[in-house]
């Protein structure tokens, strides 16, 4: 088992490594004098001398390889530099909003993860039947609808016609709701289809009928015997929809107005500020990396076969 | 007529609705400058923000401009960027994924290991790290999402090409002495073209959501060309006064979403069995009473 999460936390550490590689790689190539740009940022004429002096100032004369080290060490610590649009720390800039992004995230994998189960289980309740092709139906839907118009349903139903949320911007505990309700439904369709089709497996499991035999309800073994074997599935495929709400992310924060890491992100790539496109990457790399050793610790924690393998 | 025969066979297993739908989005989109009774773009601001009358069918927008002639055109836009971006990031694919099956080895560990990556990260990430570095634009939006959408074809060419290697008469080539042009070019190449294209309708479908997504946050095709997206986030400030003009792009790229989401889905649980509707028993009834007529007839 140690030897299991070692291999495991090598191997992103690798990943981690090949992350912030690509990340500097990106700005490095991108078109264009930063010498210059900066130069402009400050008010000064851009002359050759005094582009020259930042240029020393922030250390582009250095080779690559020293840049690189630099820039990675300042990462680290947490240091992504200044927005060459605005002039601002970044990492200050980041902070607050990586904790409203985070809350975002969590409050809808909480919200897809019990939608997902209640329609899932609907399904392998009555197979085949209505409340399965209901479900399915509904997986459809949510599967296909383009996540900015879900917001703009959203937006629609309960801000304009019902007045009971707020829309936009944040404005006590209820403004949360619509975002995480958008948020979720793109991975809460995707985990009832894992739900439902893994609860289906397990149940033409030799073990199932041991326990039919044995005179258990089909609920009973449904949630005893059936609940327990999808579990790693579904915590992995909850993992990758976690990573992939970090798009979903990007799309629903401006809609609703809110200042998040991927609204952050947007306006770094709108306005081509390399800088912030650069840290926001490195956040969003470095969050898939560790979401994908935390899904692979916790299928290791929920799976005893896997356990044994490796013990 | 016999030549067509196994196509429409194949074509009967696929679920209808969703073949309609695909078929309504591919005509529209390529017939779309002699359907739309309107010039999309002409404004009209005397006539901003009407209700569907017979001028104009489903309305103006704020602008004043033909709802029905914008929703049409748009699904023309949609239809050629949705196939310049599969185009593209197809030819990187099959090009790379059958390198990699050909030469096995540590060419193959590489590309493989990329295109598990370029799978783990999303695809609008990606392409908005692309966006951002070459600044915004119609073709830094085609590329953008073609290099966020190779690795799927890359992967399936990869896998198509290996299975083709194997196979007994690439053995035979290589002992008459083929050279490995003739077997990468004449047998492996046209061998994975055809099956990856299959998969590639599957993709269209999340392939005209991120078109329709860019659009939406700006970055990909621009104003005033008609696109689902870009309609949904012009109109929505005047959700309140106004919500058909935010509804209907947005229905209308639902319908079209869902029609290659559920085609996808079919080709993928091709080989899944699952009960018999009534529509296929009755199916399975005529051909086998064909059966009976071949034999006949013999």
């Amino acid at each position: 088992m140690i030897h299991f999460i070692s291999k495991r936390l090598k191997h992103s550490l690798i990943l981690l490594f090949m992350a912030s590689v690509v990340c500097f790689t990106l700005v490095v190539s991108a078109p264009g004098n930063v010498a210059v740009l900066i130069a402009e940022l400050r008010g000064a004429v851009a002359t050759p001398g005094y582009v020259e002096q930042v240029e020393e100032e922030i250390g582009l004369n250095k080779p690559l390889l020293m840049r690189y080290v630099d820039w990675l060490g300042d990462a680290v610590r947490g240091d992504f530099g200044i927005s060459y649009r605005t002039g601002q720390d970044v990492s200050a800039d980041l902070a607050n909003r990586m904790l409203v992004t985070g809350t975002l995230i969590a409050g809808s994998a909480v919200i897809a993860t019990l939608i997902s189960l209640a329609l899932g289980f609907l399904g392998a309740f009555w197979p085949y039947k209505l409340p399965d092709r209901v479900s399915r139906g509904l997986a459809l839907l949510g599967a296909s609808t383009p996540t900015f118009f879900v917001g703009a349903l959203m937006i629609y139903a309960f801000s304009v016609t019902f007045q009971l949320l707020p829309s936009f911007g944040f404005a006590g505990p209820k403004s949360w709701i619509l975002p995480w309700l958008t948020i979720a439904v793109l991975p809460a369709a995707v985990l009832s289809r894992v739900v439902r089709v893994g609860l289906e497996e397990a149940m033409t499991s030799p073990f199932v009928l041991t326990a039919k035999s044995k005179g258990l309800g089909r609920t009973a073994i449904l949630f005893r015997e059936a609940l327990p074997n999808i579990t790693p599935i579904f915590v992995n495929a909850l993992g990758t929809q976690v990573g992939l709400m970090t798009a979903t992310a990007i799309i629903v924060e401006p809609l609703f107005a809110w200042q998040g890491v991927g609204d952050y992100f947007l306006a770094g790539v709108r306005f081509r500020d390399f800088m912030v496109v650069q840290a926001c990457l490195l956040i969003f790399l470095t969050f898939f990396i560790v979401v994908n050793l935390v899904v692979d610790l916790a299928v290791l924690m929920t799976d005893p076969r896997i356990r044994r393998q490796w013990s | 007529m016999n030549m067509l025969n196994p196509i429409l066979a194949r074509l009967n297993k696929m679920p209808r609705a969703a073949l309609i739908t695909i078929g309504l989005f591919v005509a529209l989109g390529t017939f779309a400058p002699w359907l739309a009774p309107q010039d999309p773009s002409a404004q009209n601001l005397l006539d901003a923000g009407l209700g569907p009358s017979a001028a104009h069918w489903l309305g103006t927008d704020h602008l004043g401009r033909d709802t029905f002639s914008r929703l049409i055109i748009a699904a023309n836009t949609s239809l050629v960027s949705v196939g310049s971006v599969l185009g593209v990031a197809m030819t990187i694919g099959i090009l790379l994924g059958t390198i990699a099956g050909y030469h096995r080895g540590w060419v193959d560990d590489l590309l493989m290991r990329v295109v598990d990556v370029g799978l783990s990260v999303p695809s609008l990430i990606i392409s908005l790290a692309v966006i951002g570095i070459v600044g915004p634009g119609y073709w830094t939006m085609v590329l953008a999402l073609a290099l966020a959408w190779w690795p799927m074809s890359g992967r399936i060419s990869r896998a198509v090409a290996v299975s083709i290697m194997s196979k007994p008469h690439i053995e035979a080539l290589r002992v008459l002495g083929a050279s490995p042009w003739r077997i990468y070019f004449g047998h492996l190449l046209p061998g994975t073209i055809g099956s990856v294209m299959v998969y590639a309708t599957a993709d269209a479908g999340t392939a005209a959501l991120a078109v329709a997504t860019l659009s939406f946050l700006g970055l990909g095709i621009q104003p005033p060309t008609p696109e689902w997206g870009q309609m949904l986030v012009d109109a929505l400030p005047y959700l309140e006064s106004d919500p058909r003009q935010v509804l209907l792009p947005g229905f209308a790229l639902t319908m079209a979403v869902i029609g290659f989401n559920t085609l996808g889905e079919s080709i993928a649980l091709n080989r899944i069995p699952k009960p018999l509707t009534r529509r296929m028993l009755a199916m399975r009834r005529a051909e086998v009473a064909s059966w009976s007529k071949e034999n006949s007839d013999a």
